[in-house]
């Protein structure tokens, strides 16, 4: 897999004219991102973990160090809406990002800003909302949906500009455990049938689990990164910073002090499940 | 009950009126407003009057959704005939008492400016209630966009609108979820003098703004992430066409002019 990605040396801070010092966000951080990986990104908040997202596509600029994405360098303010159009980007609130008053409107945002012609848009919109399965709500008004339904629409918004890479920051923190589970659903269609590359803002650790690749970030900086089992392993450093451990996990490692022989790497319930029958089953 | 607002005034209706291009509807209601006031006598009163009866009937919106967007405004219009009784001069006196004196001039006139009224109010719900918000400031973006010449920023103009529209209903919510979350704070809303209850809607006005302006922050975010970058270069998805019945109606429209012109030459003049 090429790398999509990459973040070479990167600084960051924010003008903060109260405080007068501007405090570093991002500090000296390098991270190359896989073409096609679906990677969940960590963190508690304030660790700069939107920040990271931001500079994926050229909404902020890093102050040292360079950002590229498939090979464009994210400072080229030439290039800055080629960089927006590769990498479309989900927020956590789906009200404040959608503009138009009817669903399909709305999707069609993206492309009308790229100057796409107007046939196209239309082929775009449908394909759009019948992958995240919003079609049948193309007529109505964003205010009237769910959640979980409104998130849904705003991804469609951004796969109607046929991104190469979708950045979600913490797209389900807002919604019920329903809405939460079909933009999960979607994402994960997504990266699976169209090769989307995928970076999943989370604090749910259910929702990372499910990732190819989990990073944890604490000040500015990377702590941990591997697949998800290699990550979770690391119970005392998630805890130091402030992070859960996905329940099953937990379970297993309590019943292992007790001296059950239940695998070290265990992440979801079925896993656990299976290991707990094998274990009885030896016994009987 | 929330969820039931709908976006703007617009009437859900399959109709020959509906189906009109938005930027027919506008011009043609601006014309109406022009016309109206053309209208010196009777005869070019009555025709007008038909003309927006005809277009109610046409534009299958029920009588009373007009009834309700006339009413608000009978108070100006009662006003508005009364100052024109007493103020106009002229014509014939029939009553006259201490310095007011009423002349038939003055019942002329006040009974045109009430009809012109409502007519104004009537024409202005016709395109409000049978186009798609959207539709219509689509519209007034297409129409107005002769003005880039005079560096006036249309299309900005028109994202503002609809932007506007489209956070109506959100802000509706988030006051509500306010004011309730301030009633369970112990807030008084509903008691005290006029000016204690106006005071009382500050902690619901402030958390407001910052709300909105914390949204705006988070819109222009996500607006330029998805390319905006205003309307140069930017296409539509719908491609609004004026048809047929669009430049007939809009005819038929310069003929009545003709005809209220014509009526007020031959007819004489009462206002």
């Amino acid at each position: 897999m090429d790398n999509y990605i990459e973040l070479k040396d990167v600084s960051f801070a924010y003008d903060s004219p109260e405080n007068g010092e501007p405090s570093a966000v991002i500090k000296r951080l390098n991270l190359t991102i896989k073409k096609g990986d679906f990677v969940a990104v960590l963190g508690h908040n304030g660790c700069g973990k939107s920040t990271l997202a931001k500079l994926c596509n050229a909404i902020e600029v890093p102050q040292s160090g360079k950002v590229y994405v498939d090979g464009i360098d994210t400072s080229d303010e030439d290039r800055l809406f080629d960089i927006r159009q590769k990498v479309g980007m989900v927020f956590q609130n789906p009200d404040n990002q959608i503009v138009a008053t009817i669903v399909e409107d709305d999707v069609a945002f993206g492309p009308e800003n790229l100057g796409v012609e107007p046939a196209e848009i239309r082929k775009r919109v449908d394909e759009a909302l019948k992958r995240v399965s919003m079609y049948d709500f193309r007529f109505s008004e964003p205010h009237k949906l769910s959640g979980g339904q409104k998130q849904r629409v705003a991804i469609a918004g951004i796969i109607a500009m046929q991104p190469e890479c979708i950045i979600l920051d913490e797209p389900t923190a807002m919604l019920d455990p329903k809405g939460r589970q079909e933009v999960m659903d979607t994402v994960k269609m997504l990266n699976r049938d169209y090769g989307i590359t995928v970076v999943f803002i989370t604090h749910y650790m259910d929702e990372a689990v499910k990732a190819n690749r989990v990073i944890v970030m604490d000040d500015g900086n990377i702590i941990l990164d591997g697949t998800p089992k290699q990550v979770f392993g690391h119970h005392d450093i998630l805890k130091r910073v402030g992070l859960d451990i996905p329940e099953a996990s937990q379970l297993a490692s309590l019943l292992r002090k007790d001296g059950l022989k239940i695998k070290k790497d265990i992440l979801d319930v079925d896993e656990l499940y299976e290991e707990i029958v094998g274990i009885l089953e030896d016994k009987s | 009950m929330l969820s039931d607002i709908t976006i703007g005034q617009y009437y859900k209706a399959d109709s020959f009126v509906h189906r009109l291009d938005a930027r027919t509807k506008i011009i043609l209601t601006a014309l109406f407003l022009v016309i109206i006031f053309m209208c010196k006598n009777f005869l070019s009163l009555a025709l007008m009057f038909v003309l927006l009866v005809t277009s109610v009937l046409a534009c299958k919106v029920p009588m009373k959704m007009f009834l309700k967007s006339v009413k608000p405004i009978i108070p100006i219009v009662i006003f508005t005939a009364v100052i024109n009784v007493i103020y106009a001069t002229g014509g014939t006196e029939l009553v006259s008492f201490w310095k007011i004196s009423i002349t038939t001039k003055g019942l002329a006139t006040a009974f045109f400016m009430a009809i012109r009224i409502i007519c104004l109010i009537i024409s202005s719900s016709i395109l409000t209630y049978t186009t798609v918000p959207t539709a219509l400031t689509d519209g007034i973006e297409k129409l107005f966009s002769p003005l880039k010449v005079l560096h006036v920023d249309v299309h900005t103009l028109a994202m503002m609108m609809t932007l506007a529209l489209r956070f109506i209903p959100t802000l509706i919510e988030e006051i509500n979820r306010i004011t309730n979350a301030q009633k369970a704070r112990g807030a008084d809303f509903e008691s005290g003098k006029l000016f204690e209850r106006v005071k009382a809607m500050i902690p619901i006005l402030i958390p407001l703004f910052v709300s909105a302006f914390n949204r705006a922050y988070e819109l222009a975010f996500a607006m330029s992430c998805r390319c905006y970058r205003g309307g140069e270069g930017r296409t539509r998805m719908k491609q609004p066409k004026m048809k047929a019945a669009d430049y007939l109606i809009l005819l038929f429209f310069v003929l009545i002019i003709v005809g209220v012109i014509l009526l007020n030459h031959f007819f004489g003049k009462i206002v």
